[in-house]
């Protein structure tokens, strides 16, 4: 009787056995490395505003402070998106006419509000709170990259419950003065491995890993 | 139904039957066995049919429950779990008889295995389908079941390893893959004769890929002897350890009814008890539409029965076993449930009914003539397998709808989508069956080749079923 | 509000499902979170930091008396009521109607725009066409066809304005009607009942509903906190249970056609005379157990002066003046129990009598009716006929939160701004100014009812602040601006309230209703012939009288004594019950001359056989979903006339039609000889209590040592003291609002699927007849050693360092494990996304510090984590270190015992580590092992030794 199938069958199937092996290892590999690359966390791609807002001008080359804008930083869990008003003061002597500013302007006269996009997005059920991070020593840096350094503003880390506990199960490597947390770029003075635990104690800062730090 | 076909080897029934009967060389065997995949028998298209509309409303119901919620079922605070977990628990030992008869009689060296196990090892993969179903769909959020499986996740989080649900995925997939391994090893040289005696190319074609090459060559058989022993001997713990686990979901809770240290082996012998129970409902009608007869004897029909008596006994044993515990506890809680709740309180009917099931229907086969007669050993079977469900529903509602607090008594109803996921999944079941009888060959040749050429040669000790004699006379 | 779980599938739900079956296939992790806007305000305000709560004084007025609240809002909305802890009326507590009342605001059934007939219309065109001169036309020049029905009103405002309208009007007649206000008269009686040893209560629910009940709780629990000395005794006499009752230590049940024959026979055996009682004591019904009344009359007489005698202000005028002499007989007049001037407007006048206005309405002189807020065509006795009556008059004006009866009887309709959007004033029911300050403007076109008379009165335009100020200033009750602006920071004018009244020249008692004219003396028999039962019309603990119908926290609030949710039933006593061959829900139909009801039937140990207890509130008729869906019979059909307590001669038999499964969460009385809640008599607990016991020995164990997470400076636990738990369920709808937890309608409640965190357990103990009632605040006990800890397979219940039991929704698969190996069976699971029905309006009500929880994961009680969390983050912003006695959780905040204490083990001083050490302290289902951190101490009956069948 004839053969059933030629001859490359018995590699087809040998070949076939082998690629089975490979899909049941490598999909899930693939799917782990792929939530942990930026494309998962839409991390580095800049957000685009209604307003062209530079970072890198006025948090950087201006210097001027974070908190000037961002007031509530230090009182309250959330860092505060100012509001139009704060815009006033230089902008009516600086580009007072320049076409970018309008809507600063229309929202002055209409009383409505700028609509911002988010960059950092946390999902709801996590409750940061930033007074308490910053007033413990812990850097906008830490969280937001080199917004100086941002023209347009991206997010910067990945966000990802792992990456928050990396800090909250050590949290003396990322501790700083508390004069210094708006500071970009910041180095310690001396060797944060000295410094670190003594700010820790200095703010008893301790290593809260319990569920409900964040979620509740 | 008179399914026994009388031996023409002149053998008095009652003294012990032969495993074989009728004049058969191994051409008519195969062509005997393998004539169920040739042409399909009426009826079948029925069942089929009755077993798709089924399998329909199933999808049909679980696509509802995930669309909606859990809240579909009946089940409330305090009775958590309820259906979903009993059908679960039911279906996984039902699974039981299949690895049970193959490798572990395998390992006993018990030969009228030989023609019953291909069924009992096919009605272990599809019980086990329907199994795996259950633990998914009871979740309240179906969709993150991977949660419960330990990889690396972004969250730097890990599963419970305290808690037995993960093992019991552990569990019930590595039995599935053992069994589905050891099942198909069994299939491939009967496969191979298919092939070779398919009518048209495309039958040889789809039953030569799946053959995989095999020629029965004397090394292959050398090979697949070593590689079938291998996976009895790995199956075989896995008989006794699925169900061991699965119990724990129950026993290391602190509930009373739930929290009891025999679960384990209880629990398996009610696994393999339901399990022979299910193996003879299918054994049966196939005996009969296919004219089996001769391969599946009164011998065959005859060890089951006593089988299923003795796991009985021992299921028996548990109940009291259970009950004296209770009591001697001296635990005010644990007395309520066994001896206060149970057997008077709001399924105190369903409580009866399940012991005379699961306790009384195997006295019958005491008696020579009940361990062979069809009808009775049919009925008795399906008895048992509605016993072992009620008893596990017995276990889950009745500990949790009566427990510590009197302020959190609630009584459990099933709603609607219970009932329909149950006749579901059993349809399921029937379906896949039905699917296998008519591509498959159900019924190992090759091994049974081997039993009629040992029979023929006299090298096979019959002793277990004892008609050695009886035929040598 | 309500969630049906049996609706059909929705689109949400199959997009849900398509969005499940991407998540199955593995893809959710690659999907984005959905892009987020964000927009900051123009110009901030000063007072606002966003992210930060702020809290506003004001007050909720509920039949003319008000009560001070404090409440919590965020970013402008009002999230979160508490007691206002100056305020006379609420000393900081709050009852279940107060918490809930956040929700009326949200609620999306309220009537949102103005109509005039069935034509949307505005306020313009309602102001234009109610000018002086225009309305003058319509009914005459002196307004002698302007009839107005307010609620009693105690408002300094509304009266104000009301003069001004009389100016405009001099025949204007003004109707004061609530159907369960108190007695029309001039004085009310007040009570104090710190000072009293003995307290007898007469049907007066002391401490469920009567005004000022929230102070009346303090008082009374603050003398039960140390059984060994100084415990007071509250014996109640009532025919129906109520929270009163279940707080009793001796507890009589009578027929309520007994009271006064009682009363009378307490008065003559203590000795009262002529002048202060009655011509003739009458004859005691047979089934009054005559020793019961010798013991407590002797106890009485031992605690002359330290006593004292409530009569419920439902009661009839013979009842109270009764009481009233008893008081003076035994001098507890002028120290436990006075009279004040009542703050209600035209007191005792007859502007108080509905049925006048029905006469009126008859007679048809009415040309216009304004109609402030009362829901006449509904709570009102049906005999009056009223809600047929209203059309008699051409022109009917109803400021109304909904579209319910009288709206649909409306030419015009103005929908009323909730409390929380309102300015205004009123007085507590002492007497004190309160101010009714908005935190919100009107979320919808709603007016307010000063607004309305303002109009009226021709000031359409006139800002209701404005007006309160300067009527404030008219009247002055703050002159100064100082004055004014403390009065709106606390909410009230300390002090304001009334001093006591020489006792009004009382006269002299009529002819009391002997028993035996409303039942044969011998009431065993009566009970038998079906045309002798009495019935009891009770205000109901969640709805009073119908107006918080609508309200889904208060209709799935199961009821304190009854644990009904969903509607109402007649309560019937287990003879009784057994007599008319009925079970739960099983139908009855209750006849009296021409009118009749039918309602199911709730079997209640401790009611008085041949009774029927029925609630107010129910078998509402309007366009209100969560009233509708509340299935329930309308009391108003039989009650004979407003102010009527009970009524005689009622025949009552079977009727299936009327049948109906009764959604109750608890429905076993009994404990099953458990000792889950531990009642003893004081007797007994002195005695083993005052040989100082050793410290209970700590179970042996194999685990690791007590208190095992100290890593953390505090470790968190409670102390619930069933003593003074009074089981007035305020707890219950606090914990509801503060943790966003749904409600899921009834039918699930049938199911059992109720999702409270916190319930309130109530047992019965000895005699079905009169049994000892014990409730008990079941919440999660936050085990050291949780069995539901182990068993989640996900870790998504978790214990922290500071000793919490931490529920994590966004972990939980939803195996419901936990739920059941607690043997507390305190976890709720999510069955159906109950929040997705919800409308944006009322979704509002969330909490925005706590998780809104999905379809298909387990919650439960976090001992408000998110308070704790707030409070040590606030603590170390300001570099402090926070003392967990400072931490106080919504439940605890609500009690208005204090019989809740939250703190941290770490701080022995505090009262919470007081009470764990007393002890009668215990923990439920301790051989368990578990080692709750809630910590249990067992109630005290101080027991009348003479009468003690313990």
């Amino acid at each position: 009787m004839a053969a059933l199938f030629p001859r490359w069958s018995n590699t087809a199937a040998r070949a076939s056995l082998l690629a089975l092996a490979l899909l049941v290892v490598g999909v899930p590999l693939g799917l782990m490395a792929f939530v942990r690359s930026s494309n998962a966390s839409a991390r580095y791609e800049p957000v685009k505003q209604p307003i062209p807002f530079d970072h890198q001008i006025h948090a950087g080359r201006l210097g001027i402070n974070c908190v000037y804008c961002h007031a509530t930083v230090m009182r309250s869990p959330t860092a505060g998106i100012p509001p139009t008003q704060t815009c006033v003061p230089c902008h009516s002597t600086v580009w007072i006419n320049s076409s970018e500013l309008a809507p600063v302007r229309r929202s002055m006269q209409t009383g409505k509000p700028i609509t911002w996009n988010r960059v950092d997005r946390l999902p709801d059920f996590v409750y940061f709170d930033h007074s308490v991070h910053v007033n413990k020593g812990v850097g906008c840096e830490s969280c937001h990259g080199r917004v100086d350094k941002m023209s347009t503003v991206y997010q910067a880390k990945p966000l990802t419950m792992g990456w928050c506990l990396s800090c909250h199960r050590m949290p003396a490597g990322q501790l700083r003065p508390v004069e210094a947390v708006t500071i970009m770029g910041y180095t310690p003075a001396v060797a944060q491995a000295r410094l670190g635990p003594e700010l820790a104690a200095k703010y008893h800062v301790r290593s809260l890993t319990s569920c409900t730090t964040c979620h509740r | 139904m008179s399914a026994t076909v009388e031996p023409d080897t002149g053998v008095s029934a009652g003294a012990g039957w032969p495993l074989l009967t009728g004049q058969h060389d191994d051409a008519s065997l195969t062509d005997h066995l393998l004539s169920p995949i040739w042409q399909t028998r009426p009826g079948w298209w029925w069942l089929f049919g009755l077993s798709c509309a089924g399998t329909l409303l199933f999808i049909g119901t679980i696509t509802y429950t995930i669309a909606r919620g859990i809240g579909v079922w009946g089940n409330n605070i305090p009775v958590a779990w309820a259906y979903a977990i009993v059908n679960f628990v039911w279906w996984v030992g039902i699974g039981h008889a299949g690895t049970f008869i193959s490798a572990f009689l395998l390992l006993l060296n018990q030969r009228w295995r030989g023609s019953v196990n291909r069924i009992a090892e096919a009605m272990t993969i599809f019980a086990l389908v329907n199994a795996s179903l259950f633990p998914l769909l009871h979740l309240g959020r179906a969709w993150f079941f991977y949660w419960l499986i330990p990889y690396p996740a972004t969250m730097g989080v890990w599963p419970n390893f305290k808690s037995s649900l993960p093992w019991d995925v552990a569990a019930v997939s590595t039995y599935f893959t053992v069994s589905l391994l050891f099942w198909y090893l069994g299939l491939v040289p009967d496969l191979a004769s298919a092939r070779d005696r398919a009518a048209t190319l495309f039958r040889r074609r789809v039953y030569g890929l799946f053959a995989l090459g095999w020629r029965g060559a004397g090394y292959q058989w050398a090979r697949y002897r070593a590689a079938y022993t291998l996976l009895a001997a790995l199956a075989t713990p896995l008989v006794i350890s699925v169900h061991s686990v699965v119990s724990l979901d129950f026993a290391i809770a602190q509930l009373p009814g739930w929290h009891s240290t025999i679960f384990p082996p209880y629990f398996v012998v009610g696994a393999i008890y339901s399990g022979l129970a299910m193996v003879i409902v299918l054994l049966l009608p196939m005996r009969r539409v296919f004219r089996l007869g001769d391969v599946i004897t009164n011998a065959h029909l005859d060890a089951i029965a006593k089988l299923m008596l003795t796991m009985g006994l021992m299921l028996a044993y548990s109940y009291v076993i259970e009950l004296f515990m209770a009591w001697y506890s001296g635990n005010q809680f644990e007395r309520f449930t066994y001896l206060v709740d149970r057997p008077t309180g709001p399924y105190a009917v369903l409580y009866w009914v399940m012991t005379v099931l699961n306790v009384v229907t195997p006295q019958l086969f005491w008696v020579t003539r009940f361990r062979t007669s069809g009808p009775i050993l049919f009925i008795a079977s399906l008895g048992i397998l509605a016993g072992m469900w009620i008893e596990r529903f017995i276990i889950i509602v009745t500990s949790l709808n009566r427990d510590f607090l009197t302020s959190s008594w609630h009584f459990y109803a099933p709603s609607w989508v219970d009932w329909s996921i149950l006749a579901g999944s059993v349809s399921l079941f029937a379906f896949l069956f039905l699917l296998f009888i008519r591509f498959v060959p159900s019924v190992a040749i090759s091994e049974v080749k081997e039993l009629s050429l040992g029979l023929g040669e006299g090298q096979v000790d019959l002793a277990p079923i004892g008609s050695v004699e009886a035929e040598h006379a | 509000m309500t969630n049906d779980g049996a609706n059909d599938l929705t689109r949400r739900g199959f997009l849900k499902f398509v969005g499940a079956s991407l998540a199955l296939a593995g893809l959710d992790g690659c999907t984005r979170m959905p892009a987020e806007k964000i927009l900051p305000y123009v110009i901030e305000p000063p007072e606002l930091t966003p992210g930060v709560p702020v809290h506003y004084a004001t007050s909720m007025v509920l039949d003319g008396y008000a009560t001070g609240l404090i409440v919590k809002a965020r970013e402008g909305r009002p999230i979160k009521i508490e007691g206002n802890p100056g305020h006379p009326a609420s000393l900081g507590a709050t009852d279940a109607i107060h918490q809930a009342s956040l929700l009326q605001l949200y609620d999306g059934d309220r009537a949102t725009s103005l109509r005039s007939g069935r034509q949307r219309s505005s306020w313009a065109q309602l102001s234009a066409a109610f000018t002086p001169s225009s309305l003058r036309s319509r009914v005459g020049a002196r307004g002698a066809g302007l009839y107005v029905v307010l609620e009693p009103t105690s408002s300094p405002l509304v009266i104000s304005l009301l003069n001004r309208l009389r100016t405009l009007y001099p025949d204007m007649r003004v109707y004061y009607y609530a159907p369960l206000a108190g007695p029309n008269e001039a004085t009310v009686a007040r009570y104090d009942l710190a000072p009293a040893d003995v307290i007898l209560c007469v049907d007066a629910d002391v401490l469920g509903t009567m005004p000022m009940h929230l102070h009346h709780a303090r008082a009374f629990a603050d003398r039960r906190r140390d059984p060994r000395h100084g415990m007071n005794r509250l014996y109640a006499i009532e025919p129906s249970l109520t929270v009163t009752g279940m707080s009793a230590d001796e507890r009589m049940r009578c027929r309520p056609s007994a009271v006064e024959p009682i009363l009378a026979h307490l008065l003559s055996t203590l000795g009262g005379d002529r002048a202060s009682g009655p011509a003739a004591a009458p004859p005691l019904p047979a089934d009054v157990p005559t020793a019961w009344l010798a013991a407590l009359a002797s106890d009485l007489r031992a605690h002359a002066g330290r006593s004292v005698v409530i009569a419920g202000p439902h009661q009839t005028p013979v009842a109270r003046a009764l009481a009233a002499s008893l008081n003076d007989v035994l001098g507890n007049a002028g120290h436990t129990a006075w009279h004040s001037a009542s703050p209600l407007a035209e007191a005792g006048a007859s502007g108080h009598s509905i049925a006048d206005l029905a006469d009126a309405l008859r007679s048809g002189g009415v040309r216009a009716l304004v109609c402030g807020g009362v829901n006449v065509a509904y709570a009102a006795p049906a005999s009056l006929g009223l809600s047929s009556l209203l059309t008699r008059s051409p022109e009917r004006l109803y400021l109304g939160m909904y579209e319910d009866e009288t709206a649909e009887r409306a030419t015009w309709f103005v929908p009323q701004s909730h409390y929380l959007e309102s300015w205004g004033d009123a007085r507590a029911y002492d007497g004190t100014l309160s101010i009714v300050q908005p935190l919100v403007q009107p979320l919808y076109d709603s007016k307010s009812l000063v607004e309305l008379l303002a109009m009226l009165g021709g000031q359409a335009a006139a800002d209701p602040r404005m007006l309160l100020r300067q009527s404030w200033q008219e009247a002055g009750l703050a002159p100064t601006d100082e004055a004014w602006t403390s009065a709106v920071r606390t909410g009230f004018v300390a002090g304001s309230g009334f001093a006591p009244v020489a006792t009004a020249p009382r006269s002299p008692i009529g002819p009391v209703t002997t028993a035996a004219t409303s039942a044969s003396p011998d009431s065993s028999t009566t009970a038998t012939a079906p045309d002798r039962f009495e019935v009891v019309f009770a205000p109901d603990y969640r709805v009073h009288d119908g107006r918080f119908a609508n309200i889904g926290w208060l209709q799935e609030l199961p009821d304190p004594i009854t644990k009904l949710t969903w509607g109402n039933a007649a309560l019937v006593s287990p003879a009784t019950a057994k007599l008319l061959g009925v079970s739960d829900g099983d139908g009855l139909a209750l006849r009296h001359d021409s009118a009749s009801l039918t309602i199911p039937a709730l079997i209640v140990p401790g009611l008085a056989d041949g009774t029927a207890t029925i609630h107010f509130g129910y078998g509402r008729r309007g366009h209100e979903h969560a009233a509708i869906a509340a299935a329930g019979a309308d009391a108003y059909t039989l009650w004979p006339a407003v102010g009527v307590p009970f009524m005689s001669n009622v025949s009552i038999e079977r009727d299936e039609s009327a049948s109906r499964a009764l959604a109750t969460t608890h429905d076993h009385w009994s404990m099953e000889g458990r000792d889950q809640a531990r009642i003893q008599t004081a007797a007994a607990y002195v005695a083993s209590s005052s040989t100082q016991r050793p410290p209970r020995a700590p179970l042996p164990t194999l685990f690791q040592p007590e208190h095992p997470n100290g890593t953390s400076p505090h470790q968190w636990a409670m102390t619930i003291d069933l003593g003074t738990c009074i089981g007035c369920s305020a707890c219950v709808v606090a914990c509801q609002a503060e943790n966003n937890i749904p409600v899921v309608g009834y039918e699930d409640v049938l199911k059992s699927r109720e999702m409270h965190w916190l319930r309130i357990d109530r047992y019965a103990t000895g005699p079905e007849e009169n049994p000892a009632v014990v409730t008990q605040p079941m919440l999660c006990q936050h085990c050291e050693m949780a069995p539901c800890e182990y068993v989640c397979p996900v870790g998504a219940t978790e214990h922290s360092s500071d000793g919490l039991n931490e529920m994590i929704y966004n972990r939980c698969v939803g195996t419901r494990f936990c739920s059941n190996n607690c043997p507390y069976k305190v976890r709720r699971f999510n069955w159906f996304d109950y929040n997705a029905e919800l409308t944006e309006v009322e979704r509002l009500v969330k909490n925005p510090d706590v998780t809104v929880r999905e379809r298909g994961v387990m919650e439960k009680c976090t001992f408000c984590v998110q308070r704790i969390r707030e409070a040590e983050i606030a603590a170390a912003d300001a570099g402090t270190a926070l003392h967990g006695g400072d931490v106080r959780t919504a439940c605890q905040q609500a009690c208005p015992t204090n019989a809740i204490v939250f703190g941290s083990l770490t701080e022995p001083e505090t009262t919470m580590m007081q009470r764990r050490a007393e002890p009668r302290a215990y923990t439920v289902l301790e051989e368990l092992g578990t080692r709750p951190r809630v910590t249990y101490l067992a109630r005290i009956r101080n027991a009348n030794p003479e009468l003690d069948h313990a």
